[in-house]
């Protein structure tokens, strides 16, 4: 290149603001950090490796539990994955992103956005961790499994419905109840193989993997004929599962439960409403 | 100051002496330097950035919340999905980020060709990702009825509270996907410019840096998105 074509340019050329040349010449990002071809070969092996890490211990733990029969804690599955998670955005961040050798404020507005994210986690998790303890004051308003209202249950607010998605009437049904006996294009539900009369190829697909107690829907009772039913039958003292979730039935029962629990405890007389005791 | 040497005989004058080539563009003219302007403008995007971080965040505490809520619908979810398309994806999002770093230092270096291939390869995984989303996922889940809401109707489901489960997983994946092709088309103008007029090089590859910081946030949140869908359960 000629020095016409440097004169040209405005980026290489005089500095109207520092005619001088005082200030040190920076338009060519000379403190600009060039990242190492190497270093950055090497940060990809390693997250490639941490990827494999986590997808080996997944299938490791899998393996376990279904070798050995036991059931491991919960916390080994979650601080195994994620933290393997953690690690590789902090390579990523540091070293794609160059925060290890960006300007510091960068970082620091990282941070504090990663500060609020831990607030509301943090917050959501005591929120829900607690609830048992207030729970007991609040019993009315609440109940065990939520509050059972349907899809064709009318909107709490009659001029607010947040309700998406296709009008479809469950006739009382959870989405759930009404997708197994109605199916779709693709899967054929209960009614279908009941008007084929073979009911016993989707219960025995049904309770696959999954046999842990009787559907409601299951009226003929292939759980046990099916040869499920021996699971129920054996103690499960030894499972310290909690068992989450809807209370079974809830869904059969249209009409809201309010108040049908009585507090076993009593102690909240005045709390208690008068439901005929 | 640095010279810059580079061999540039073979680029047609057209393109050299174009106003957008790198070398003939300036700074704003509010700007002291280009320095100046330039960690400005990433600092812009680092803030851009962390509204990301916490668009996402609402969709992880979702998770959280649902999944103390509803264990049991959360197990099963993870069990409908095939940790294999999500590895696969996770090594493809990981590659692809490495080639968007190397395409900052090329564009730093000067080195054209490598730049533009290392584009054109970001571009390329980000269509491979989104790819195998839609055809061994989306479009396999779809029709059986694992969808989200009301528009449910896998009768094989056992626990109630599944189809929120693939409500949080549609939700979660599509603005992520979502995310990608964004990213993408980011490149794709990075990709057209750095081909039609040369326009990054060492003191003017802003939109390349930005580019690439978008792309790799684009990475971290799926490197948390593919473990809490696919391996937690």
């Amino acid at each position: 290149m000629s020095q016409d074509t440097h004169a040209a340019t405005p980026n290489l050329g005089w500095d109207p603001t520092d005619p001088h040349g005082i200030n040190p010449h920076d338009d060519a990002h000379e403190g600009h950090f060039v990242a190492d071809w190497k270093m950055q070969i090497i940060i990809l092996a390693i997250l490639l490796f941490f990827t494999a890490l986590t997808v080996g211990f997944y299938n490791l733990e899998q393996w376990v539990e279904t070798a050995f029969e036991i059931t491991l804690p919960k916390w080994i599955n979650i601080v195994g994955a994620m933290s393997i998670a953690l690690v590789k955005a902090v390579l990523v961040a540091a070293f794609f992103m160059q925060l290890k050798y960006d300007k510091a404020l960068n970082t620091f507005v990282m941070l504090f956005c990663l500060f609020c994210v831990s607030l509301f986690l943090g917050f959501s998790m005591i929120d829900l961790g607690s609830r048992h303890l207030v729970d007991a004051e609040r019993k009315a308003p609440i109940q065990a499994g939520g509050t059972g209202y349907n899809l064709d249950a009318a909107p709490a607010d009659q001029n607010f419905s947040v309700k998406m998605g296709p009008k479809i009437n469950t006739s009382g049904l959870s989405i759930v109840q009404y997708a197994r006996l109605n199916g779709n294009d693709k899967k054929h539900g209960l009614l279908y193989y009941r008007e084929h009369n073979d009911e016993a190829t989707f219960w025995a697909h049904f309770y696959d993997g999954h046999a842990i107690h009787r559907d409601e829907l299951d009226e003929n009772d292939f759980f046990t004929q099916l040869g499920f039913g021996h699971h129920a039958e054996e103690s499960d003292a030894n499972i310290s599962r909690p068992r989450h979730g809807l209370t079974p039935g809830l869904f059969s029962d249209v009409e809201p439960a309010t108040g049908s629990h009585a507090d076993p405890q009593g102690g909240h007389a005045e709390e208690t409403q008068d439901n005929g005791h | 100051m640095t010279m810059i040497d580079t061999d540039t005989s073979s680029v047609p004058a057209r393109i050299l002496q174009s106003p957008k080539h790198w070398r003939n563009r300036a700074h704003a003219s509010h700007w002291r330097t280009g320095d100046e302007e330039f960690d400005a403008s990433k600092f812009g995007m680092w803030l851009f950035l962390s509204t990301e971080i916490l668009l996402f965040a609402g969709i992880f505490c979702g998770y959280a919340i649902f999944r103390m809520l509803y264990p049991e619908a959360w197990a099963n979810g993870s069990h409908y999905l095939d940790w294999r398309y999500g590895a696969g994806n996770t090594a493809v999002l990981l590659f692809s980020s490495w080639t968007a770093a190397n395409s900052v230092r090329l564009a730093q270096l000067d080195k054209q060709f490598w730049f533009k291939v290392n584009i054109a390869i970001t571009i390329l995984c980000a269509i491979i990702f989104v790819f195998i989303k839609l055809k061994f996922e989306y479009l396999i889940k779809l029709p059986e009825g694992k969808a989200p809401g009301t528009f449910f109707s896998y009768p094989f489901a056992h626990d109630p509270h599944e189809p929120l489960w693939w409500s949080l997983y549609y939700i979660g994946t599509g603005i992520h996907a979502f995310h990608v092709i964004v990213g993408a088309i980011l490149f794709a103008v990075v990709l057209w410019r750095a081909h039609r007029w040369q326009a990054f090089g060492p003191t003017q590859y802003t939109l390349v840096e930005n580019s690439a910081l978008y792309w790799h946030i684009v990475d971290l949140i799926w490197i948390f998105l593919f473990p809490l869908l696919y391996l937690i359960h």
